[in-house]
């Protein structure tokens, strides 16, 4: 079991306020610099702009140094990293996506999925976080796609998942 | 005059993309050292899909008596970083008076609500957005890795479908 700086009954009250702390921060910032992943990608691709693209790599290299700085302040927090080298199977991807399948599973999951998001973002302007800043800027059509997002959830964990479950071994 | 200046650059940073994902990067890894004790999955300190998930089948569950899938930790206490994200935004385009209701046509709802659907669903498939992604990497996760190659490559076929769309005069 993982521990943190704090315990199962501290955290359980800050998350909700520490969570929506962050939340914040990051909506407030994001609307400022216009920080969005497909756009990087994007200007990288149909200009040659880099801002938006630093933006992204930036998060990589804080992700980096943050979970390389408080892994040594408190490993217990930070089970199996660095994920390549420690877990029993390097492969396997952090759990997130549907679980207990075969790691080909996984890199064809990764693919397809990661393929659609590239496809359509780009296509309606904006990775998730772009566009829930863009609707509290007041763009409808990007209040829209937030909502398809809410729906896509209770969507996903019907209909696809099972989907899923069902073809990949 | 010098701590104008100071704070003068200071505001200019926050507008560069890097200043954010940083602090994005360092921070998630911060929430993550503090909170993991209440479970939850790692590399999970910032990731819109999963927490839209997380909310959305949270408050369905509770109101209809569902079991929709949550992610650990979210099925102890609530995860609001979408509400935070939604009030900063607005908060940040009143201050700046950007905030402006543009409106589209029903066809742009529809296809952006579809895409909504969509980006969710594919995101999931892969267990993260492109944020997540990039934290996962940072981890370690070398799937994650081809996820976001991914996410390039559809980019990629994205733009060429729109230079072709604007050099044939459909936009």
């Amino acid at each position: 079991m993982a521990t943190g700086f704090l315990s199962a009954s501290s955290a359980v009250i800050i998350i909700p306020i520490i969570t929506l702390a962050l939340g914040f921060l990051i909506g407030y910032l994001a609307q400022r610099s216009g920080f969005c992943s497909i756009g990087g990608w994007r200007d990288l691709f149909m200009f040659k702009h880099t801002r938006l693209f630093f933006g992204y790599m930036a998060l990589i290299a804080g992700g980096i140094l943050g979970y390389f700085i408080f892994w040594l302040i408190i490993p217990a927090a930070f089970p199996g990293f660095y994920w390549a080298i420690t877990a029993e199977t390097p492969l396997t991807p952090i759990p997130g996506a549907p679980p207990n399948l075969e790691i080909l599973s996984y890199i064809v999951l990764a693919i397809i999925g990661g393929f659609g998001m590239g496809i359509v973002g780009v296509l309606l302007g904006g990775c998730p976080l772009r566009q829930i800043v863009m609707s509290s800027e007041g763009n409808l059509k990007s209040v829209f796609f937030v909502l398809g997002l809410i729906v896509g959830a209770i969507i996903f964990h019907s209909i696809t998942i099972e989907i899923v479950w069902l073809i990949m071994p | 005059m010098e701590k104008d200046n100071t704070k003068k650059s200071f505001l200019r940073i926050i507008r560069v993309p890097a200043f954010l994902g940083v602090l994005i990067g360092v921070l998630s890894a911060l929430v993550q050292a503090l909170i993991i004790s209440a479970g939850g999955p790692e590399a999970y300190g910032f990731c819109v899909a999963c927490h839209t998930r997380d909310l959305t089948n949270a408050i369905v569950n509770a109101f209809a008596d569902g079991s929709l899938g949550l992610a650990g930790i979210s099925a102890t206490t609530p995860v609001l970083t979408i509400i935070g994200v939604i009030i900063g935004g607005y908060i940040a385009a009143k201050r700046k008076k950007e905030f402006k209701i543009k409106k589209g046509s029903i066809l742009s709802y529809l296809l952006y609500f579809l895409g909504g659907i969509a980006v969710l669903n594919f995101a999931l498939l892969v267990g993260a957005c492109p944020y997540r992604l990039a934290l996962r990497f940072a981890y370690g996760d070398l799937v994650a890795l081809i996820g976001m190659l991914s996410i390039a490559g559809g980019v990629a076929v994205g733009v060429s479908l729109l230079l072709y769309a604007m050099k044939r005069g459909w936009m």
